[in-house]
C-alpha cells in the first residue's frame, strides 16, 4: 500500500527536525518562570444592527474573537509562536438558523522558525498563515475594517488564512530594492480546499518593496497557489488563485504619532479546473490618520463569481458552494486608538449584490484591546 | 501536488521544485563571501549610536543606523528595507532599556541573520555601559500599561548625557575589538580620542547653560532626564505624564497651575513630540519654549553628536534668557 504523498512529506521534515521537547529544569522543583513564553491575549467585542436582518443572529453585542499568542525561543535553532483562536461558532448569512451556539476553538497559527539557516534563508514549519496578498495572512485583530473584504471572504476565508506545512523564504539579493520569494507547500485544509483530498495545496509570493522618500513606502507583490478544489470534494478538481496588490503608504517621519496615510488595492482572480463563469474580485481601501488618536478608513470591493444568475450549482446541493452573484461593498469607519493596545471602531457597511439586487445596510461597533507581551505587526 | 499517480498533478510538483532551485540559487547568492569587502559591516539602531561607531570604528568598519536623527526611536515603522540593512551586518548596536522594543525584534527575527540574535558576538546593547546605578528612573512596585508606554528597566534616553556617549564608545571599541582582532590596538584608540573630544566640548556646554537663569523644566516626554542629571537642571513636571498616551487636559491644567506655583520654567520637547500641547503650557505658564533635538541629526545644525549637544544647550539658554523672571 503506497504511502501518502501528504504523510512523506512530513516525515521528511520532522526527520530533519532537533527534538524539541526537552523538560527545563532550571529549578530543584523544576518550577521556574524564567523561560515562560511571551503570553499575549488580543480580544475584540462587537455590537451590530443590520437594517434588512434587524431580529437575526447577525444583530446584537458578542464576543467576535479571542486570540491567545504564545512566543518563544525553543533552542538556538527555532523560535515558536502559538496563536489560538476562539470565534463564534460559524454562521452562513441567509441560513434560517446558526450551526451551532457559543464559541469555537482552533488553532489559527502553531510554527516553529528556523534561526540558523545559511544565506538568510528562512525555514517555516507547523500551521501558518499563507502569505497571499495582504489581507488574508492577517488576524482578525489587525483587519483595517471589521470584517474580511468580500472577494478575501468569498475565494479564501473570513478569518485568517493558514495551512499546516513548511514555507521556505529567501530575500533577492540581486535587485537594488527589497524582494523576497515565499514558497510552500501544505496539506489543504483551509477553506478553499478539498480537505478529504491527499494532494498538497503548493504556492508562492514575490513581494517587491521600495522606499519612496523617508516617509512614503511602495509594495507591489503577486501570489499564486493551486490546490484540489473544495466546490468537488473526492473528485480531484483544482483551483489555481492568481493575486496582486499594491500597497502605498506614508508616515510622518517628523512627527510621533502625526499624519499617516495607506492605501491598498488587492485583487484575486480564481481559476476553477471545473466551473462556470470566470470569477474575480478585488477590493481598495484608504486608512488616513488626521489627528494623534483618530483614523479615517473608507472602502470598497466587490467579489463576482461571474456567473450573471444566483442559484445552486447543480449537483452539489449539500455542499457550501462558495460565491454566488456579483456583490459589492462599501465602507467607511471612524477609529479611535488612544494607544497601540486599545481601539474603539464605529463602522457603517453597505451590501449589495447586482444580481438579485438584494442589499444590506449595516452599523458596527468593535472594541480591539491587546493585554500581555504581543510581539510587534509587520510594515 | 506530490502525488505522481495523478498526471494532472504532476504540474505544480514541478513548478514547486523549479521555484526551489530558484530559492538555492538566490540563497547561494548571500552565503557566497565578498572578498572585497574586509570591513566591519555595523548597524546601528539609533543616529546618535551610528555617529559614535564611526567614531570608533573609522576605516575599518562601515556603519548603516536605522531610526533617523528626525524620528521618534520609540516608534519607528519596521521596514522591511530596514531588515536588508541588518541581513550582512557583522556587529547590531543599539540602544537596549527597551527603548527599541517596538520595532527592533521584528527586523531581527526578519533579517534572519545568526550573528546578531541575542547573546551572539555580533549583539551589543549599549545600555550595558551604564554600569551599576547608572540607569535613571528605573520604577519601583508595580507595572502595567496603566502607566502608559513605560520602560520596566528605565529610562532609556542615556545617550543624551555625553559621560554615557563616551562609557559608549568604549564599549563599541571592546566589542570591536573581539570582532575584529587586527584592528583591536586603532579601535581603542580611537575610543579614548572620541572621549578627549567629548570632555573638552563639554566644559564650554556646562559653562554656557551654568549661566542659564532658569533652571526648572516641564518637559514634554520623559526624555531630558539625562541631560538634566548632568547640567544639574530640575524637571519640575511632565507633559506627557503617561509615556506614549495624548495627555488628558486636566493633566496640562494642574501642569499650568504647578508651573506658576514653580515661577518661570523653561518648557522642553523634541522635534518629534506633539508640539502644540507644549507650546500651551509654555504660554499659560508665561515660560518660553525650547525646540530641541532629541537626537543627532534631528535637525540640520545637529550634524554630529558634539553639535548635538552644541544646539540643546544653545537652545536651552536661549530660552532661558527669553522668559520673563518672577515679578519682571
Amino acid at each position: 500500500m503506497p504511502i501518502p504523498a501528504r504523510t512523506l512529506f512530513f516525515l521528511m521534515i520532522l526527520s530533519g527536525l532537533p527534538v524539541l521537547a526537552c523538560a527545563q529544569s532550571s529549578t530543584l522543583t523544576g518550577a521556574s518562570r524564567s523561560m515562560n513564553p511571551a503570553i499575549s491575549v488580543n480580544g475584540l467585542i462587537r455590537g451590530q444592527a443590520s437594517r434588512d436582518n434587524p431580529t437575526g443572529d447577525l444583530n446584537g453585542f458578542k464576543i467576535d474573537g479571542v486570540e491567545i499568542q504564545f512566543t518563544s525561543m525553543v533552542d538556538p535553532f527555532w523560535r515558536a509562536n502559538f496563536n489560538i483562536g476562539m470565534h463564534p461558532a460559524h454562521t452562513h448569512e441567509g441560513e434560517e438558523e446558526a450551526h451551532a451556539e457559543g464559541m469555537v476553538v482552533h488553532v489559527e497559527e502553531g510554527y516553529i522558525d528556523g534561526q540558523a539557516l545559511p544565506g538568510g534563508l528562512g525555514l517555516r514549519v507547523g500551521k501558518f498563515a499563507l502569505p497571499f496578498g495582504k489581507h488574508a495572512p492577517l488576524h482578525m485583530h489587525q483587519f483595517p475594517f471589521a470584517d474580511a473584504p468580500l472577494v478575501i471572504a468569498s475565494f479564501l476565508s473570513d478569518h485568517v488564512f493558514s495551512d499546516t506545512g513548511a514555507m521556505g523564504t529567501v530575500t533577492v539579493p540581486v535587485v537594488p530594492w527589497y524582494a523576497d520569494v515565499r514558497v510552500y507547500g501544505v496539506t489543504g485544509e483551509a477553506a478553499p480546499f478539498d480537505a478529504h483530498n491527499k494532494n498538497l495545496v503548493g504556492g508562492g509570493r514575490l513581494t517587491n518593496f521600495w522606499d519612496l522618500t523617508d516617509d512614503a513606502t511602495l509594495e507591489l507583490s503577486g501570489s499564486y497557489l493551486h490546490g484540489p478544489d473544495a466546490r468537488h470534494p473526492g473528485e480531484n478538481k483544482n483551483v489555481d488563485m492568481y493575486g496582486a496588490d499594491l500597497t502605498w503608504k506614508w508616515i510622518s517621519s517628523t512627527r510621533t504619532r502625526g499624519p499617516a496615510m495607506n492605501l491598498t488595492v488587492e485583487a484575486l482572480w480564481p481559476d476553477y479546473e471545473e466551473g462556470e463563469g470566470d470569477p474575480w474580485g478585488w477590493y481598495g481601501l484608504a486608512q488616513y490618520r488626521f489627528h494623534r488618536n483618530w483614523w479615517l478608513g473608507l472602502g470598497l470591493g466587490q467579489a463576482d463569481s461571474g456567473l450573471n444568475h444566483h442559484e445552486e450549482l447543480p449537483g452539489h446541493e449539500d455542499h457550501d458552494h462558495g460565491l454566488e452573484g456579483d456583490l459589492r461593498e462599501y465602507k467607511v469607519n471612524l477609529t479611535f486608538a488612544p494607544s497601540e493596545f486599545s481601539a474603539l471602531r464605529a463602522e457603517m457597511v453597505y451590501y449589495q449584490d447586482k444580481v438579485t439586487m438584494e442589499d444590506d445596510l449595516r452599523f458596527i461597533v468593535q472594541a480591539n484591546f491587546t493585554i500581555g507581551s504581543h510581539p510587534a505587526h509587520l510594515y | 501536488m506530490l502525488n505522481m499517480d495523478n498526471n494532472s498533478a504532476g504540474r505544480p510538483a514541478a513548478v514547486l521544485v523549479f521555484v526551489s532551485a530558484i530559492l538555492m540559487v538566490l540563497g547561494l547568492g548571500l552565503v557566497m563571501p565578498n572578498r572585497a569587502q574586509a570591513k566591519v559591516k555595523v548597524v546601528a539602531t539609533l543616529a546618535d549610536l551610528g555617529w559614535i561607531a564611526e567614531q570608533v570604528g573609522g576605516d575599518d568598519v562601515e556603519v548603516e543606523y536605522l531610526c533617523k536623527g528626525s524620528r521618534d526611536p520609540h516608534v519607528l515603522p519596521a521596514k522591511p528595507s530596514l531588515a536588508r540593512k541588518m541581513k550582512k551586518a557583522d556587529l547590531l548596536i543599539y540602544n537596549g532599556l527597551e527603548l527599541e522594543i517596538g520595532w527592533l525584534p521584528l527586523l531581527v527575527n526578519a533579517a534572519r541573520n545568526p550573528r546578531i540574535r541575542p547573546g551572539q558576538q555580533g549583539e551589543l546593547d549599549c545600555s550595558r555601559a551604564l554600569g551599576e546605578g547608572g540607569i535613571l528612573e528605573v520604577p519601583m512596585g508595580e507595572v502595567d500599561r496603566a502607566q502608559g508606554d513605560i520602560h520596566p528597566l528605565g529610562n532609556p534616553h542615556f545617550l543624551l548625557d555625553p559621560r554615557n556617549g563616551i562609557a559608549v564608545g568604549h564599549l563599541i571599541a571592546e566589542r570591536l575589538a573581539i570582532l575584529d582582532p587586527e584592528a583591536a590596538d586603532r579601535y581603542l584608540q580611537r575610543a579614548d580620542l572620541m572621549a578627549d573630544r567629548i570632555q573638552e566640548r563639554m566644559k564650554d556646554w556646562e559653562a554656557m547653560v551654568d549661566g542659564m537663569a532658569i533652571r526648572k523644566l516641564i518637559v514634554y516626554h520623559q526624555q531630558w532626564e539625562y541631560l538634566a542629571h548632568w547640567l544639574e537642571l530640575e524637571i519640575v513636571g511632565v507633559i506627557e505624564n503617561r509615556p506614549g498616551i495624548s495627555p488628558a487636559p486636566r493633566h496640562v491644567e494642574s501642569l499650568v497651575e504647578l508651573g506658576r506655583r514653580q515661577g518661570p520654567v523653561v518648557v522642553v520637547a523634541a522635534t518629534w513630540d506633539h508640539i502644540d500641547a507644549a507650546a500651551r503650557v509654555a504660554e499659560k505658564t508665561g515660560s518660553s519654549l525650547a525646540v530641541l533635538p532629541g537626537s543627532t541629526f534631528a535637525l540640520e545644525e545637529a550634524s554630529g553628536y558634539l553639535e548635538l549637544f552644541e544646539v540643546i544647550c544653545e537652545k536651552l539658554e536661549s530660552a532661558s534668557a527669553e522668559t520673563p523672571k518672577a515679578g519682571s
